[in-house]
């Protein structure tokens, strides 16, 4: 297992450490509710180092093109793509960041497979002529997600920061480190990645927790941000990724340049995009808030099952579980309720079900 | 729970509005895609779609002429993604036969 730079820190503030594709991952440090509470009303720190990263300078473009459905060759200077890499049958394998970096691209990818399967794949494709370069074992990935992320990266880097549109990345310097922060996230909250040097990411943290002390700042593990995610209709790999693979359904089109370069996996994605959708995900509640909600609960019509909850956890927000359904495609509408096991009921609902406090926030005027 | 007839007539109405509005996002953005590539739920501003202000201001005159409700410029909430904007339209539609 590849471990996390901030071990033995993040043990010290009570983490809880599972594993992920290989990599060390912070599940929690206690309450996942309460770590959940933190990034809609606060801030929350969270280490993922988790992440593969590699560089590739810009004449290994091609590289990129051939591993990443999206428009690879359209990324901007500062601008960040988010795509996903496929398997060869066109099942998504990685939810990819792929930052324009000045003179190289920069990835982070959150995978199903181990960096060893991806470099496997990435090594078949070229790398080593394209100047890959594996960046795991020398940086670590720091999260800033929350309501009051803003104010904390601002009091870290300055007022400049809230001028970075969503989807960028630039260069700061951290205890006098330079740095690389992306302003990305999945949450729906303001959401900040910082790559750091591996030799400094406690210091960094430490850092980091100094300034948001007077926000309310608190370490968050993977298990809140499965419910923010969720919540905040951001696409999971761990989750309904992992359940449903194919892109079509889980309605990642919009990640894909149909019209770009081949990469890998796309016949495969192109000739089930002919043959049309026979299933989509579709976000369900139980129409009862006390009920239950569980991967692998049938949603039923009169009896047949046209659905099966794929993911699920607790909402915070709305006060009730929450999850995603595959459904047949016929009945894979929002604002219906159909039948639960046990009598129950399980309403449709319009995703994201709520507005999150960050968009309220006009950081022109902060 | 619905029974099955009640939750196709549903279905029917809700699938013609969201057909209209997927018609009307990609002609007037010109969007790389075909109306069933887009999920209703895919966010429209900041991630997903990643529309911008003067996008958004193209959606709602969109939403405004074909199905004649208003929408405030300053309502991101209606404009989250393709079903909130179905919603708000459907919940409009519900408030016409209310008041009718």
């Amino acid at each position: 297992m590849r471990p996390t730079p901030l071990h033995d820190l993040l043990a010290s503030r009570g983490a809880v450490f599972g594993e992920r594709a290989g990599a060390e991952v912070v599940l929690q440090y206690g309450d996942p509710a309460q770590e959940y509470r933190a990034v809609r009303e606060a801030v929350g720190l969270t280490d993922m180092s988790f992440l593969a990263r590699f560089s590739v300078p810009e004449e290994g473009l091609d590289l990129l093109e051939r591993y990443a459905a999206g428009a690879v060759s359209s990324i901007r200077f500062g601008r960040v793509l988010h795509t996903f890499a496929a398997d060869e049958g066109g099942l998504v394998e990685s939810d990819l960041y792929i930052a324009n970096d000045d003179t190289r691209l920069l990835v982070l990818g959150e995978s199903l497979v181990d960096d060893r399967i991806a470099a496997a794949v990435l090594d078949g494709q070229g790398a080593s002529a394209a100047g890959l370069v594996d960046l795991a074992a020398d940086t670590a990935v720091i999260g800033i997600d929350g309501y009051q992320a803003f104010a904390v990266a601002r009091e870290l880097f300055g007022a400049d920061v809230l001028g970075l549109p969503y989807l960028s990345i630039e260069t700061y310097s951290l205890l006098g480190e330079e740095i690389r922060l992306i302003r990305a996230g999945k949450t729906s909250e303001f959401g900040y990645a910082l790559l750091v040097p591996a030799g400094r990411a406690a210091d960094c943290w430490l850092e980091i927790e100094r300034a948001g002390a007077a926000h309310g700042i608190r370490p968050v593990g993977a298990a809140a941000h499965s419910a923010l995610r969720l919540d905040g209709r951001f696409f999971n790999i761990h989750a309904e990724g992992a359940a449903v693979r194919d892109p079509l359904p889980l309605g990642l089109q919009w990640m894909i340049d149909f019209e770009g370069e081949d990469f890998r996996g796309r016949e495969a994605i192109l000739a089930r995009r002919e043959a049309g959708l026979r299933q989509k995900i579709v976000g369900v509640v139980p129409a009862d808030p006390a009920a239950g909600l569980e991967p692998g609960d049938p949603v039923l019509l009169e009896g047949e099952t046209v659905a099966e909850v794929i993911c699920a956890a607790d909402s915070g927000t709305l006060g009730q579980r929450i999850g995603l359904a595959l459904f047949d495609i016929a009945w894979a509408y929002s604002g219906l309720t159909f039948g639960a096991r046990g009598g129950g009921a399980i309403r449709t609902i319009s995703m994201p079900p709520f507005m999150p406090r960050s968009l309220t926030v006009r950081l022109d005027e902060q | 729970m619905e029974t099955k007839n009640e939750i196709v007539a549903k279905i029917e109405e809700r699938a013609e509005v969201l057909r209209v509005i997927k018609e009307d996002l990609i002609s007037r953005l010109n969007l790389p895609y075909r109306p069933e590539d887009l999920h209703e739920d895919v966010s429209l501003l900041g991630s997903g779609l990643g529309l911008d202000s003067l996008d958004a201001l193209e959606v709602i005159l969109g939403v405004e002429h074909a199905f004649g409700v208003k929408v405030a410029e300053d309502n991101i909430a209606i404009l989250r993604s393709i079903n909130t904007i179905a919603d708000h339209v459907l919940a409009e539609r519900r408030g016409r036969e209310v008041a009718s």
